[in-house]
């Protein structure tokens, strides 16, 4: 598995939806290999529950982020090869573009079948394609697309947008989710004194958990927070996550009036987010695009109560009025409401967390999604 | 020697000192073993050393950025939050 981001580098969803996938896939027997890129403090090799873990140094860099891009794609490809003096793969399954020219690459070298996962387009982080590296990145993902055998998408709303930006057909493509492992959210704690690291006693929590850039649509909910205290002047907003819209962001919390009701915390340790996300009282999500959102499975595994954007990848998590709340997205007002809703009623968000969980234990565990892969595998090694 | 950022960056309205962070995060800058002088980060950046002594003091002041003193020179690396900063933005 090639994959630009895995555990302890964390990206986006991709790391932490690599990591659940091989391990399942190992628990299922599979001999399982996962080449990513290093990170300060991690192993260069190690294997973590069945599943072998090269970090591949990156002896060269280039300022330029295409060109540092094909750099460590040749490390990459340097490292498979090395593997293959032992043995061949029977599969290589890329995620995304980034590792796209070695995934490509190895899959023609060896003759063996690719299988790309796409887990957004550079189209929809972008809003479109404005520049010339949007048009490469795009260029990448076609490219990608078509030399793989097999695509897989984590919703039906990225299979009709892959399949009609990219012009796939869908025979060629398969949704598989995304999974959440439920036992990680299985912790005891001290719910108070969690709290009170971020609120006093007496406030509730408004979490937003996520990358601080536009697609997240934090400015949304940073808008709506005197909307909301109007209702509830006992809420207090916790941002968590690191981006380079955090200054503007801090900003704008500050230009509100109400800076002292929201809190960014930056970047959270895995304990730690666990720990919040257990303790907050609703969760936001106010994405204007968001291909799955991983964050919404996590707060219905920590019994939050989800407020999401009614966009394509939320949507299909999230059902209105049964396991969460969709507001419409850019809408502070849509916003405030759903919050307000949540915040007003204590039993109704009970019982969206209820539905939420039955929900999330039906579908969206890492051995039924491993399950679906190896299908994908065993369809790709016969074409 | 150029002054100023690459397109890509300003399009997308991405800060100078954050545009720098990129840039070192690409050419590998990310542990103390990798450090590099001003004038490498220059040399490598094909920026002037005054825009880059700029933005740097930025940098460090917020904690994305760590100077270690090797034999009395000062020489840059990425923190952890200045990696994470970087890797927010690519996905």
């Amino acid at each position: 598995m090639l994959t630009w981001e895995f555990p302890p580098r964390i990206v986006g969803g991709i790391a932490r939806h690599c990591f659940g996938l091989t391990r399942a896939l190992a628990k299922a027997g599979h001999e399982v290999s996962v080449v990513t890129l290093e990170f300060p403090g991690a192993l260069e090799y190690e294997e973590m529950d069945g599943v072998k873990l090269f970090r591949v140094p990156i002896a060269l860099g280039h300022p330029n982020f295409l060109t540092w891009v094909l750099l460590f794609n040749h490390f990459i490809e340097k490292q498979v090869a090395e593997l293959c003096r032992e043995e061949k793969p029977d599969i290589i399954h890329a995620h995304d573009w980034v590792v796209s020219p070695s995934a490509i690459s190895l899959k023609l070298s060896l003759n063996v079948p690719l299988v790309f996962t796409i887990h957004s387009t550079e189209m929809g982080r972008a809003q479109g394609l404005r520049n010339p590296d949007s048009f490469t990145i795009n260029g990448f993902e076609w490219w990608a697309t078509y030399e793989a055998c097999k695509v897989i998408v984590t919703t039906e709303a990225m299979k009709r947008e892959v399949g009609g930006h990219f012009e796939l057909s869908t025979k060629k493509m398969a949704t598989i989710p995304n999974a959440i492992d439920q036992k990680k959210f299985d912790i005891v704690i001290d719910r108070k004194s969690i709290k009170q690291r971020y609120a006093t006693p007496h406030e509730k929590i408004v979490l937003f958990v996520g990358r601080l850039t536009p697609q997240k649509g934090v400015e949304y909910l940073i808008h709506a927070v005197p909307q909301i205290l109007r209702h509830h002047p006992e809420a207090k907003f916790v941002i968590v996550g690191e981006g380079w819209l955090r200054e503007s962001l801090e900003q704008l919390a500050r230009n509100s009036g109400h800076s002292e009701k929201i809190f960014f915390t930056g970047f959270l340790s895995e304990r730690d987010l666990l720990e919040i996300m257990s303790s907050a009282d609703v969760l936001v999500l106010p994405s204007i695009y968001e291909p799955f959102g991983i964050v919404a499975l996590e707060g219905l595994a920590a019994g939050i109560p989800v407020v999401a954007s009614r966009i394509d990848g939320l949507a299909e998590v999230i059902n209105h009025n049964k396991n969460g709340i969709l507001v419409y997205p850019r809408n502070p007002e849509s916003i405030a409401w759903g919050v307000n809703q949540i915040l007003s009623d204590s039993n109704y968000a009970r019982l969206l967390c209820t539905n939420g969980q039955k929900k999330l234990r039906k579908t969206y565990n890492w051995d039924a999604v491993a399950e679906k892969t190896e299908r994908v595998y065993e369809d790709a090694v016969k074409l | 020697m150029n002054t100023d950022f690459p397109k890509r960056y300003s399009s997308f309205s991405l800060s100078d000192d954050f545009q720098l962070l990129c840039m070192l995060s690409n050419i590998g800058v990310i542990t103390p073993a990798k450090s590099l002088t001003i004038e490498e980060l220059s040399e490598r950046t094909r920026l002037e050393i005054s825009v880059i002594q700029k933005l740097l003091s930025k940098l460090v002041q917020e904690g994305y950025v760590e100077v270690s003193t090797i034999e009395f020179t000062e020489k840059y690396y990425l923190t952890l939050n200045g990696i994470r900063k970087v890797l927010s933005t690519y996905s």
